[in-house]
């Protein structure tokens, strides 16, 4: 089976959205990553990335949640999928096994 | 708490240009985090961000949402739905009820004229497959040089057999007999008579209706008659084992009872007489001659035998083979014509009659066509011209949420629903029409209501019409966009306007070719008909000599010369209306290489020169002065040249023909003695010493006494025989009948093609003029006259007629020059033709045209212009 790339703000993207778990949507996924990461990103990045990895198969959505301060418009929450959750934890496995595979020395560089 | 609100242009910007399935979402999250920065960073902060975050949501930076799970369309042919079509189809029919007229009639009319022509291609297609064993039937046939026959040696069936294992049956046929039955009372003349190898029943699939087919033509004494004749001779009672006499001579018992000849069979007969009769007689079968050409060779190839084209082309180079071992100096090429062929692919010499012509075939199956298209050409272009009364409805249409694939369903389905309509008044026209083209076609047509398939190729025929008349409609329509047509901006096209005078164009194209090839289809017939034969064949009344006539020959000719109504007479061994001899067994001195040549022959008497008004170029004729003329011969010029000789030495020559040696002592000014179709060919001519036909030159007018007369003359001498006669111009004119009926055809389907077209110009030039009523108004209003007016409105249609001709000119003209090149002797085809067949169109348009035309120019202006 052909893996699927994900980008880096796509990872990110996805993590928050695992994270926020059932609450996530364009503005909390937006204001979760300034927060933690101190990026400032614009709507349209995570919009797009939004409808990328739900096209990847990544997340799925819905919509629903209307409140006042949006002027009772619904939102578009997103929830991850297990082949979303499955490839976050590839990553993951595959960062931690080349990260213990580097050479002592390489610590000693980055340290000084 | 009330939010802050966003800049209402910013979010105008964004409602105006973000895709519009994900505005909602995408504009609550904007408001949130407007509301969000607001209260972290000010104003003038969430102003910048908010602007900038709406850019980041509009094209081209925004990725669009593709979903059609949200709103699916409804299933297109849902039973709702269908209902409305078709209410709508059927208002629509109903409320316009001439425009409706025209095109079911254009649609059926042309329908009805394919599926005739299409029965009648169907039907010559169809000769001779129902033999079981008809893929591995072929006919012998042969050449020398130009000069092809149907006809091979009666021997070299068996020999060829006997040395090709490919070969696993023979059957020999020899020509139709001409014979006398004769059973109680009942005497005829029958002329369906042929010969046959005991073997024919096995190799033919023609079913025996009584008798033992294994035996049944084994018995020289006995012979088989069709039902028809059974019925003629023997009325209700069994005709099995009963006695026909034949030629007041030998009495033949019946063995069995064939079914009558299939219509679509090459071979068509009554009688068929075991060949081992004939064998008693026959010079040729007695000495299994290889040298004779009298008999048609049927051969039943092995089913393993390659019948590949090459595969064939190798046997015959093995039959010419066999041929040369077996010592015939003769060079002939020889061909398998496939049985399946025979009808319509020979252009054989010697040949049976009847045959069909694939060129005609071909032909009628491309008008067919075209005249289909001529209707569906009608119907586009009515559909469109009128396209602005359903314009409003395909706006609401797609209002309510149509797409324009469901609305080019609706269009085509009803195309569809008219050419259905059509096509059940077409097969109504078809079953009546059929008595009538039969009678036309002299074929025996049929059209059988009940079978399934012909009803799936008529639905085929409808389907195609359909869906390719109601295609540019249906485009067309479905294209409008809702807001323009429903502000009634719709305004025609040009594009529209340029493809609908094309298809007007398209229609008179196939009008004018099928004129035109009327005039020259009847110019060449005309052209044969006044053409000189090379002798006077007006007045050539002519009687068989059959029976005792032969052996009375004196008493005949005494009785002959005293009556004066018959003395201009003269005695001729064959008809020269399709003379079938021939030899190549000709000598002459200084002759480079022999039997080159396929010289036929005719045996006349010392009258022919005066009799036909032939010319003698040099010598003279035979005469009873010259007592030596039974061993002479008369040439014709075409022989003359092909001796090498010339008028100044021709006379005095000494040749050899047919083994007997001679001296020309005339030449004649060629004459026909075939159809047109062939070039004069050399002819020897010879005195007549036994018979053949007896040919009187009459008086006009007294036909009638002369017939009487020859018949009394008939009734003394050769009291066992029916008197029969013949007129020689109407057996010329019979040579041409095939001919005469394409003519006829083509002149019928032509006239059709012109009527539908016109019904065309009729709904169309009907839709122009109420276009035009407020300009004719107006124009009227200013002092426009009637005539200008009707030349106005005619003057579009007339350009169109025009460009139609300068179209159809060449493609007719190169058509017809193809046809003709059939013929040995041409009509020129002038530029009158083309001439004419355009004034006629033209004028057939004009005066359509002008039924609407002189009617809106007619009209009170005030009717059209109080309105407004």
């Amino acid at each position: 089976m052909r893996r699927t790339y994900l980008g880096e703000f796509e990872e990110l993207v996805l993590l928050m959205i695992a994270i926020l778990d059932g609450q996530a949507y364009g503005m909390t996924v937006s204001q979760e990553i300034e927060q933690h990461t101190g990026r400032i990103v614009t709507l349209g990045a995570i919009h797009n990335t939004l409808i990328r990895l739900e096209e990847k198969g990544f997340v799925k959505s819905e919509l629903g949640g209307a409140t006042m301060e949006r002027g009772g418009r619904r939102k578009r929450l997103f929830r991850i999928t297990a082949l979303g959750s499955g490839a976050a934890r590839d990553i993951q496995q595959l960062r931690s096994k080349l990260w213990e595979m580097l050479p002592d020395q390489t610590f000693k560089f980055s340290s000084i | 708490m009330i939010a802050p609100q966003p800049p209402r242009w910013a979010r105008n910007v964004l409602r105006l240009l973000h895709p519009g399935n994900t505005l909602e979402e995408t504009e609550g999250d904007l408001d949130e985090l407007y509301a969000y920065w607001y209260r972290r960073s000010g104003k003038a902060q969430a102003l910048l961000r908010y602007v900038l975050n709406v850019f980041s949501v509009l094209p081209p930076f925004v990725r669009r949402r593709q979903d059609a799970s949200e709103s699916d369309q409804p299933f297109p042919l849902n039973p709702d739905m269908l209902k409305n079509y078709f209410k709508i189809a059927w208002r629509n029919i109903v409320r316009q009820k001439v425009y409706s007229g025209l095109n079911i009639a254009g649609l059926s009319i042309g329908m009805a004229c394919s599926i005739l022509i299409l029965l009648w291609v169907q039907n010559e297609l169809s000769y001779d497959r129902f033999h079981e064993k008809a893929g591995q039937l072929y006919r012998l046939t042969c050449n020398a040089g130009d000069f092809k026959a149907a006809v091979t040696p009666a021997g070299l069936a068996r020999g060829l057999q006997q040395q090709m294992p490919q070969i696993e049956a023979s059957v020999r046929l020899s020509k139709p007999v001409t014979s006398l039955f004769e059973a109680g009372d009942k005497k005829f003349e029958e002329k369906r008579v042929f010969f046959a190898d005991s073997n024919f029943l096995s190799v033919f699939s023609f079913p025996l209706l009584k008798g033992n087919a294994a035996t049944a033509l084994s018995d020289p004494g006995a012979l088989l008659i069709t039902d028809e004749m059974a019925a003629k001779y023997f009325g209700n009672e069994d005709a099995l084992g009963k006695i026909l006499r034949r030629n007041n001579g030998e009495n033949l018992k019946v063995a069995g009872v064939l079914a009558n000849a299939r219509a679509n069979s090459h071979l068509q007969f009554d009688f068929i007489i075991p060949m081992s009769n004939l064998a008693r007689t026959d010079n040729d079968l007695k000495t299994d001659t290889w040298g004779n050409f009298n008999f048609y060779t049927y051969f039943q190839l092995a089913e393993n035998a390659d019948r590949s084209v090459p595969g064939l082309h190798k046997l015959t180079a093995r039959m010419f083979e066999i041929y040369k071992a077996h010592g015939q100096t003769l060079k002939i090429g020889f061909q398998l014509q496939p049985l399946t062929d025979i009808h319509l692919h020979s252009d054989l010499q010697i040949d049976l009659a009847g045959h069909g012509n694939i060129q005609y075939v071909n032909i009628f199956f491309v008008v067919a066509i075209f005249i289909l298209v001529v209707a569906c050409i009608n119907f586009m272009n009515l559909a469109t011209a009128r396209s602005e009364r359903r314009a409003k409805e395909v706006g609401l249409r797609k209002v309510v949420g149509a797409g324009r694939y469901q609305l080019v369903l609706q269009f085509l389905g009803e195309s569809l629903i008219f050419s259905f309509l059509s096509l059940f008044i077409a097969v109504g026209m078809v079953v009546l029409m059929l008595p009538v083209f039969k009678m036309l076609t002299e074929k025996a047509l049929t059209i059988h209501l009940l079978d399934g398939k012909l009803w799936a190729s008529l639905s085929g025929i409808a389907v195609l019409t359909g869906l390719i008349s109601g295609s540019y409609p249906a485009l067309f329509l479905s294209g409008f966009a809702p807001v323009k047509v429903l502000k009634g901006k719709i305004r025609v096209a040009g594009a529209n306007l340029f493809f609908r005078n094309g298809l007007v164009v398209a229609q008179f194209v196939v009008a004018i070719v099928l004129l035109v090839g009327t005039a020259v289809v009847y110019k060449q017939l005309n052209f044969i008909k006044n053409r000189n034969l090379g002798f006077d064949k007006s007045n050539l009344l002519y009687v068989p000599m059959t029976g005792e006539i032969g052996a009375k020959k004196q008493s005949l000719k005494g009785a002959l010369s005293q009556d004066p109504l018959t003395a201009n007479f003269s005695i001729i061994s064959d008809l020269p209306t399709a003379l079938v001899s021939g030899t190549t067994d000709l000598e002459w001195p200084g002759q480079v290489a022999r039997n080159e040549v396929i010289i036929p022959s005719l045996d006349v008497d010392e009258n022919f020169v005066s009799v036909f008004k032939t010319r003698v170029l040099a010598g003279r004729g035979f005469s009873r002065a010259f007592s030596g003329d039974s061993s002479s011969y008369i040439i014709n010029e075409k022989a003359m040249q092909i001796m090498g000789m010339n008028l100044a030495n021709a006379v005095g020559q000494d040749i050899v023909f047919s083994e007997t040696k001679g001296r020309i002592i005339g030449v004649v000014k060629d004459f026909h003695f075939k159809s047109l179709q062939y070039a004069v060919e050399p002819l020897v001519l010879r005195l007549n010493k036994w018979g053949g036909f007896v040919i009187v030159r009459t008086q006009a007018g007294s036909n009638e006494a002369a017939i009487a007369a020859l018949e009394n003359i008939n009734r003394q001498l050769n009291p066992a025989y029916p008197f029969t006669y013949g007129f020689l111009d109407k057996d010329l004119d019979n040579l041409y009948r095939s001919e005469k009926q394409m003519g006829d055809i083509f002149n019928l389907f032509a006239g059709l093609a012109v009527f539908i077209s016109c019904l065309g110009l009729y709904g169309l030039s009907a839709f122009m003029a109420e276009q035009r009523n407020k300009e004719i108004g107006v124009r009227k209003v200013l002092g426009a006259t009637v005539a200008g007016v009707v030349a106005l409105l005619s003057q579009d249609f007339l350009k169109l007629i025009l460009i139609a001709i300068v179209v159809a000119s060449p493609i007719a003209w190169f058509a017809m020059d193809k046809w003709l090149q059939d013929f040995a002797y041409q009509t020129s085809i002038d530029w009158w033709v083309f001439v004419l067949a355009g004034i006629l169109a033209a004028s057939i348009a004009l005066i359509t045209v002008s039924f609407q035309s002189i009617r809106a120019a007619l009209m009170n202006p005030v009717k059209s212009l109080r309105s407004e």
